[in-house]
């Protein structure tokens, strides 16, 4: 193979959150054609709050540093502070990594389905710059359908994965639909964002961010769509918000009892919902007395949770093995675009096609003499040869004339189903409007 | 058998089946269930309006002071009020309460074709839909707003306390949704009460010539009312939400329904049913 595929990327894993927003991309397109100019064959980038995903295909000579010297150029930052906080897949393991981010798999929130949205928006804006081409078109492809088959085959995306899919679960149980309400973030922390973005998917109407550090707050509330609330004002706001997420460092109570009979009395009495995942606590337990109001800290979450783990686990090993064998699969059809293989691929092809039609006839006519019997099967074996003919010669004159010809080399395979792959009915709905796109 | 008693029959089984899927689709957390219940439901409310059209039109003089008639109304006004509730919440759960009392008062009504009220003659036509059909509808509102009460105070102890939800738990609408339905039962239930108190009181001084006659079944409606305007007063003014309309809303109901079961059979009162 003479083309390398990496994936460099950082998620909320390997890197935090000031990292990711530092090393955010802001404009995809420019970068992608950047990386083109570098010289590299195919590129698609995706950037979201949680992670950058870049997914390169090139020739040998460009490596892993050189795209991350190009990385941290863009975003005015050095190789040094941004390589430990990456990672970097190649081969197989840049398409399982993938596969994994398509299935939500290396989500924050295991199974929630947003990221694939954003996927395949960065993949028609790579496709629309034409920096994606025969191999990521593919692997794109390839990943919408494995995440297709996680979340048909598995319960992955259904079951309750995690604190923040309880506490949302609550929210229900006591606002019903979620659309209207307001939330608000006290403190940020990585449980306390994912209980927000989890509550935004689920329709919540606004999110603000209340933060010590003021600037904090902001930042935070520009990454989430929402709005940041100086921490002076906190029961004031209080008095508007309906969800509340609270996850500060402080080492005491933040939200008194006898405040808040204030706050609920001023709302009317309408239903307020606490999420404390502080330790030590940030509301005081006593909140919980008061009628119309219903705080559920880590403890009780966790209880909650505690139910679904092992029916978690369980689906999360079929989602993996799912992309294990997606992945393998992906590796034969790779290797396939060599010339050589091709060449086989289609020669078996013709023979198996010659063999069976020879068996048809020799059927049809009865006994026949040896003689006869070698005329007919050398004549469909050489028709099937002859039509080879000028194919094979067409793809190895592509070959040595641009050092690679992957792109016929697919075609070929597609055009004679070498991959044995059944078509969907709507693979083609909607090429139409991107035919142009796609050339 | 004549047209009547077969209708009769009808509407039990079809009450009886409604009633059936609704209990068995909410334990089993089945939705299609629900929805046979809601289709069966309707099909025996159309027959039970025929039936009651029927009997109006046919029995005129004598209907009005049969006591069987006042059953069937009530029960035939608390599917009515079901369906209200199903049109603005779209949940079967309160079908679990109008269902299965829309069936007992039916079949309370084919038992009770003996008992006979007493009608004051004046005016009777005019008042008989404004004193009845209101007090019947507010009647079936609080009927409801209890039941979402009971749920209401058995979901919130379930989330204060931090127990883990199981099985029909799960299934159940949203506190939110419990509150609404005594929300709208109120604001809907008192207007109508009150039109229906003021409406006998007229009539009563028209039949009676006297408005308020000390009659246990007017003192009870009354303290009724004084319970029903304060949860009024304090849920549009005061902003009251949650447990304590919940709780307040079952006091009244079981008032209401210890005035409608106890008084009317066994306290003489001219709201009397006399077997």
């Amino acid at each position: 193979m003479d083309h390398n595929i990496y994936l460099i990327g950082l998620n909320h894993r390997s890197a935090g959150v000031d990292v990711r927003e530092r090393y955010a991309l802001t404009n995809i397109e420019e970068f992608e054609s950047g990386l083109l100019e570098l010289g590299v064959r195919e590129v698609m980038a995706l950037s979201t709050c949680n992670r950058v995903e870049i997914l390169i295909v090139c020739a040998p000579e460009i490596t892993q540093t050189n795209i991350l010297e190009y990385w941290a150029k863009r975003c005015c930052g050095s190789v040094t502070e941004l390589e430990p906080n990456t990672y970097c897949h190649d081969g197989l393991n840049a398409v399982k990594h993938l596969f994994r981010v398509a299935c939500s798999l290396d989500s924050m929130i295991v199974g929630e389905p947003q990221i694939l949205g954003q996927l395949k928006d960065s993949y028609r804006k790579a496709v629309e710059a034409g920096a994606a081409r025969v191999i990521i078109n593919r692997m794109l492809h390839k990943s919408f359908f494995v995440a297709k088959r996680v979340r048909t085959e598995t319960s992955i995306a259904s079951s309750a994965v995690s604190i923040s899919y309880a506490a949302v679960e609550l929210a229900k149980k006591i606002f019903g639909e979620l659309e209207g309400q307001r939330a608000m973030l006290i403190g940020a922390g990585e449980m306390a964002e994912l209980a927000a973005t989890h509550l935004l998917n689920s329709g919540v109407e606004q999110i603000s961010i209340a933060n010590r550090t003021y600037s904090r707050a902001e930042d935070l509330a520009k990454c989430m769509g929402g709005k940041a609330v100086a921490f002076e004002n906190l029961y004031d706001h209080l008095v508007e918000t309906d969800i509340i997420i609270s996850s500060t460092g402080a080492p005491h109570a933040v939200i008194s009892a006898k405040e808040m009979r204030k706050v609920i009395k001023k709302r009317k009495y309408r239903p307020m919902f606490f999420i404390d995942i502080a330790v030590p606590r940030d509301i005081d337990p006593d909140v919980n007395g008061l009628d119309n109001v219903y705080l559920y800290d880590i403890d009780d979450l966790k209880d909650v949770v505690e139910e679904n783990k092992s029916q978690r686990e369980d689906e999360a090993v079929k989602a993996n093995s799912i992309v294990e064998f997606e992945t393998l699969s992906f590796g034969n059809w790779i290797n396939s675009l060599d010339l050589q293989p091709t060449i086989v691929d289609l020669f078996n092809r013709s023979e198996h096609v010659a063999q069976q039609e020879l068996a048809k006839t020799l059927k049809r006519l009865g006994d026949v003499d040896a003689k006869t019997h070698k005329a007919l099967e050398t004549m469909a074996m050489s028709i099937g040869k002859k039509l080879l003919h000028e194919p094979v010669a067409f793809l190895k004159r592509r070959t040595a004339e641009e050092g690679k010809a992957d792109k016929f080399v697919d075609l070929a395979r597609r055009m004679f189903n070498l991959d044995n792959e059944t078509i969907p009915a709507d693979a083609h709905c909607g090429r139409k409007k991107n035919r142009n796109l796609e050339d | 058998m004549t047209l009547f008693e077969l209708f009769q029959y009808v509407i039990i089984a079809l009450y009886l089946a409604g009633t059936v899927c609704f209990f068995i689709g909410s334990l089993k957390n089945n939705k299609s269930l629900g929805k046979l219940g809601n289709l069966v439901a309707v099909c025996g409310f159309a027959l039970h309006t025929l039936d009651l059209l029927l009997a109006v039109t046919m029995y005129r003089g004598t209907v009005l002071s049969g006591g069987y008639f006042y059953f069937s109304l009530l029960g035939w006004s608390f599917i009515l009020v079901y369906f209200g509730l199903w049109w603005k919440l779209r949940s079967t759960f309160f079908a679990l309460t109008a269902s299965p009392l829309a069936l007992l008062l039916f079949l309370v009504s084919l038992a009770s074709q003996s008992l006979k009220v007493t009608l004051p003659a004046h005016l009777s036509g005019l008042f008989i839909g404004l004193h009845i059909g209101t007090i019947f509808v507010s009647i079936a509102l609080m009927a409801m707003a209890a039941g979402a009460g009971v749920a209401f105070i058995y979901l919130n102890n379930k989330i204060k306390t931090k127990a883990n939800l199981t099985g029909i738990e799960k299934e159940m609408p949203s506190l939110n949704t419990f509150d609404n339905v005594n929300h709208w039962s109120i604001i809907i239930g008192f207007p109508l009460y009150t039109l229906s108190l003021a409406s006998g009181f007229l009539w009563a001084r028209a039949a009676f010539s006297k408005m308020f006659s000390w009659d246990p079944k007017e003192i009870v409606t009354l303290v009724v009312w004084f319970l029903f305007a304060f949860l009024f007063h304090q849920r549009i003014m005061v902003g009251w939400r949650g447990k304590k309309p919940a709780i307040l809303v079952i006091i009244v109901f079981a008032i209401t329904m210890f005035s409608l079961w106890g008084i009317n059979f066994f306290v003489p009162t001219h709201h009397s049913f006399k077997v």
